[in-house]
């Protein structure tokens, strides 16, 4: 069973996925606090099992992992659900990783080590976009 | 002089000798011109170091920016980082050899030891580590403490910082536990540990003589801690004491308190170590001492039964554990600090609690703020019994003291013991990164010690209790003072604004304050050991303060625009560096979740091992060439590996036609200066206009950093006349390096060389009896560029040598170099600011080189040596008075 989030003025429900903990520790508390739910895995079964049973807003991926790796969690979140935003983390950042995931419709690709600001900036961007997508008198997307 | 019958030459000291013989021996023809092909080679290799050098050192920047908590990263990021420095590494020491024709191949072996060793700490292997199992606390460093614990490393810590220290000891790390654990059993052939048993039993008697030297009659505290890294950095088993019979001829071990390892106590009985008498080799003992032996035998038996346990009671092979030895002197107050306390008031505060150890019933409780001035704010403290005696004499009915508001009465503790003791506790709590509870001690002689810490476990009710919604708010209703620059090192303090400036005497700076200045000069180091956060205006996260405040872990944001002017002095404020924002009050919420989930702290896993890698990668430790362990053998860190190929780079060009004559010559050119003194000088390329001839002058030099010192060299006012005159007494201190001069090779005979490209300098110069280096960058890219400034020597006695030495220290403290000094040698290293700065410094120390020589003979007094920066401040260091001109990098991206 899907459930539906996205409904105007609920909290962003974002997916995090980093098979390094400390990533996952870091982050979670940072979107919490402005107000966002988060859960997070550090197994990319685990986490595609989720992404089957809840739709999220966006979804934050490393790219290099054990089992399915990141392109193929874009993939499944894209699959999933169109309205799912993703970003992609990774420390082996190449100009053709990046490519491909723009190609396979990641809304932004991040090299680690990152800041924790530039993050936050990319989630706000989504959330602003989505904001502009759900008023009332925006242009209705097929 | 005394003429031989034999000789037909008169009979001289050697070395005028030497000096005679070269002066009448006819010089051989000059060889002729390398060919120029070989000449671009040799160049390239030297730029490549050059290149891969300032690369490297970008490189470590980035890595030690790390510990700061600004980025995420993970262990990937440290990983690649390693491997792209050891590569760049091992460039630099090929390149080296290519220059020198393979002349030093050991330090590929050096090289490869280190990368090994950061291997290893990749890896988790921290057997690599251990070259020393039994050691002195005050020699623990942070690289250790995967041997020894988070716990003892910040006790160590304590000694860098002025206050409460911790007790004195040593520590048998946890390769030396497994080492006495196991005494048949050989080193493992996969460790690279050569720690044996026999090993671990010598350092265990030096360290116990040394402290039964200094207290014979007094019991020793042991205290087991296991380690591991992974999940708890620390956890304690227990903690005995070593108890000698009055006779010396037995050692009691005496269980104090034991955490159950497991579900079956570590051990419960107590364990008497007889001297062994029939058949013993050992001398007897003198009967007033004890023997140390028999203290060792007590300490191996301690490792075992805890070895023994641990396996049996978790199941694993050899748990790690280490062990912390020191003398129990006798007390007549203890307790512990926790540095968190969420059960009694409805705010943030610490508590200390104090009682005398035969009374431990009879417990002070004091509560106190956690920021400083750590405000008193509620005592708990028992009645005491009519006719009780404190430790200082007083009476329970004794009119009570007045100590400025609050009277002591029967109070265990004064005000100023409570204040000095929350201090060390916060610190100790700053560097552990997690509330703490600090067990502490008075000592008969009013010494306070700290012996042992512990993480603080806040249960989930007094958490709750602690969740205050009311106090959620004060942070949403406190004013933003200031927002914006860089993060340098996250975390939340609290304090009284005050503006520093670099005059500013750091014992006039209020403890506990937050510091406020325009430039992150590295002048204000002193000022950050008192400070509970920093701001400035200008400054880099990659310079050298903001090092300082990542190493102290004091919250740090540089680069915050008009600073000085929106955080008035004396206005109280909440600093919150990860979110480089300023609140012009106390935010209790902020403070009390200062370690935030959300920042790297040392309870991180990622934190700890960058750590440790940094010490084997950044530490400069060579740091005078002259020195006898400037050798590859001396290198211990990739820092020293790239410096020592530097400066061997730069002597290799100086001395190439002596070295590799059968190459031809390098023709190095000499410069029309109009000054009286030579410069020889080697263009690389780009360094001097093609059209120079024979001898350029300055206005042929294109490298700017050249053109610059040049330029400062030329100051007629540099070149006063009034040198003073020699007297008997330096020209006999000036003998023995006379001679040492005369014996010397021809090439040292004051050659003074420029190394100079388009935009870089080497520049040695041997102006009579002192010698000085300047090397710099000059280029686009602001990150690269630096000056480094080395100088040492002089003709007078050490005294006026020292008073020189500490002029040259003062112009460069002036222009912000950061400065060394060690005896006659100055060492000074400016970089990470603004292009208009270091052009200034060049041109100063051009005038610096010629104002300078033989001032030495005239520094009679330090009366003098203020005279002199004087003079020179005024003529020369006019651009670095300006408070309006910028000097060090901004904010950048």
């Amino acid at each position: 069973m899907t459930t539906a989030t996205g409904t105007p003025g609920s909290p962003l429900h974002i997916l995090i996925l980093d098979d390094e903990p400390i990533v996952c520790k870091r982050l979670k508390p940072a979107f919490q606090k402005m107000g966002y739910e988060v859960e997070t895995f550090t197994d990319s079964a685990s986490a595609l099992a989720r992404l089957h049973e809840t739709t999220f807003d966006i979804v934050i991926t490393d790219l290099k992992m054990e089992g399915a790796d990141g392109m193929q969690v874009l993939t499944g979140a894209k699959e999933s659900s169109g309205t799912t935003h993703v970003i992609v983390i990774t420390g082996f950042a190449t100009l053709d990783t990046a490519k491909e995931s723009y190609r396979k419709g990641a809304f932004d690709f991040v090299a680690k080590p990152f800041k924790l600001r530039d993050i936050l900036d990319c989630v706000k961007r989504i959330e602003e976009k989505r904001r502009d997508e759900q008023a009332p008198d925006a242009p209705l997307t097929v | 002089m005394h003429r031989s019958p034999c000789d037909t030459e008169p009979r001289m000291f050697p070395g005028i000798r030497t000096w005679w013989q070269r002066l009448v021996t006819p010089q051989p023809e000059q060889p002729p011109e390398i060919d120029v092909w070989r000449l671009h080679a040799l160049f390239n290799n030297f730029k490549r170091i050059l290149v891969f050098n300032n690369a490297i050192l970008e490189d470590m920047a980035r890595m030690e920016r790390a510990l700061g908590g600004e980025y995420i990263f993970d262990r990937a990021f440290l990983e690649t980082s390693v491997s792209a420095i050891a590569s760049k590494v091992h460039h630099v020491t090929y390149n080296l050899n290519a220059l020198t024709a393979n002349r030093y191949i050991p330090l590929y072996d050096r090289y490869q030891e280190i990368r090994t060793l950061l291997d290893d700490i990749l890896s988790g292997n921290v057997q690599a580590l251990a070259e020393t199992a039994v050691l002195p606390l005050v020699d623990l460093g942070w690289e250790l403490e995967p041997l020894v614990g988070m716990d003892l490393v910040c006790l160590a810590e304590l000694r860098h910082h002025p206050g409460i220290q911790s007790a004195e000891g040593f520590v048998v790390t946890s390769e030396g536990t497994r080492a006495l654990s196991a005494p048949d059993q050989a080193p493992a052939i996969a460790a690279r540990t050569r720690i044996t048993f026999d090993e671990v039993r010598t350092g265990l008697a030096q360290q116990l003589q040394l402290l039964l030297t200094q207290h014979s009659h007094d019991p020793f505290s042991v205290t087991v801690t296991c380690i591991e890294d992974d999940e708890e950095p620390v956890r304690e088993i227990g903690r005995f004491m070593l108890t000698p019979c009055p006779e010396r001829s037995e050692v009691a071990i005496v269980p104090q308190e034991l955490v159950s390892a497991g579900s079956l106590p570590l051990t419960s009985t107590t364990v008497f170590a007889h001297w062994p008498t029939e058949g013993s080799t050992e001398p007897s003992p003198a009967k007033d001492s004890l023997p140390v032996n028999l203290l060792v035998h007590c300490l191996e038996q301690i490792a075992q039964t805890t070895a023994a346990a641990l396996v049996r009671t978790e199941n694993q092979g050899g748990a790690p554990f280490c062990l912390f030895v020191r003398t129990a002197f006798p007390v007549v107050l203890c307790g512990t600090v926790r540095t968190r306390d969420v059960q009694h008031l409805p705010f943030d505060a610490l508590s200390i609690s104090a009682y005398p150890p035969e009374h431990e019933a009879d417990n002070d409780v004091y509560f106190l703020r956690r920021t400083h001035p750590f405000e008193l704010l509620q005592s708990v403290i028992p009645a005491r019994p009519d006719g009780r005696r404190f430790a200082d004499n007083r009476l329970a009915t004794d009119i009570s003291v007045d100590q400025g508001q609050f009277a002591r009465g029967s109070a265990l503790m004064d005000l100023p013991m409570l204040r000095s003791l929350a201090e060390t506790a916060m610190l100790l709590e700053r560097l552990y990164g997690a509330p703490l509870t600090v067990d502490w001690e008075l000592l008969a002689d009013a010494t306070c010690q700290v012996t042992r810490i512990r993480p603080l476990t806040i249960s989930s009710a007094e958490a709750a209790n602690a969740a205050n919604p009311v106090s959620a708010s004060d942070q949403e209703l406190a004013k933003i003072l200031c927002q914006g620059g860089q993060m340098v090192q996250s975390g939340v303090a609290a304090g009284s604004v005050v503006h520093v400036s670099e005059e500013m005497d750091p014992a006039d700076f209020p403890p506990g304050a937050v510091a406020v200045a325009r430039v992150a000069s590295p002048n204000l180091t002193p000022v950050l050991q008192r400070a509970a956060a920093v701001i400035t205006e200008l400054g880099t996260a990659a310079g050298h303060l903001a090092t300082v405040a990542r190493e102290l872990r004091i919250p740090a944001i540089f680069g915050m625009v008009d600073a000085l002017s929106l955080l008035a002095p004396d206005t109280e404020v909440t600093v919150d560096a990860g979110e480089t924002t300023v609140y012009g009050c106390i935010v209790e919420h902020l403070l009390r979740y200062g370690a935030r989930e959300m920042d790297l702290s040392p309870l991180d896993r990622e934190y700890r091992m960058l750590r440790r890698l940094l010490r084997f990668i950044m530490p400069l430790n060579l740091v005078n060439p002259e020195a006898a362990n400037f050798s590859p053998q001396g290198c211990r860190s990739f820092h020293d590996i790239i410096h020592f190929c530097h400066e061997k780079a730069v002597d290799e060009l100086a001395h190439f036609q002596d070295r590799r004559s059968d190459l031809g010559a390098i023709r190095t050119r000499l410069m029309a200066l109009g000054v009286p003194m030579d410069i020889r000088v080697l263009d690389i390329g780009g360094g001097i206009a093609p059209d120079a001839g024979r001898e350029p002058t300055p206005i042929h030099a294109l490298s700017e950093p050249f053109a610059l010192f040049l330029q400062g060299l030329s100051r007629p006012e540099a070149w006063t006349p009034e040198i003073p005159a020699l007297g008997m007494r330096d020209i006999l201190a000036g003998m023995p390096r006379s001679m040492n001069m005369l014996t010397a090779s021809a090439d040292t005979l004051g050659a003074n060389l420029a190394i100079v490209g388009r935009d870089y300098i080497n520049i040695s110069l041997r102006l009579g009896y002192h010698f000085s280096v300047i090397d710099a960058h000059l280029g686009e890219d602001s990150y690269r560029n630096y000056v480094y400034f080395r100088f040492a020597g002089g003709l007078a006695d050490t005294k006026r040598r020292q008073r020189r030495a500490h002029f040259i220290s003062a112009v460069l403290a002036a222009m912000d170099f950061k400065v060394t000094v060690k005896g006659d040698l100055v060492i000074g290293r400016l970089k990470l600011v603004e292009i208009p700065v270091l052009r200034s410094a060049l041109v100063a120390l051009g005038a610096l080189t010629a104002f300078s020589r033989q001032r030495d003979t005239g520094l009679y007094s330090d009366a003098d040596t203020s005279e002199l920066f004087r003079c020179f401040a005024d003529g020369f260091l006019g651009d670095f008075r300006s408070p309006a001109a910028p000097r060090s990098l901004g904010a950048a991206a």
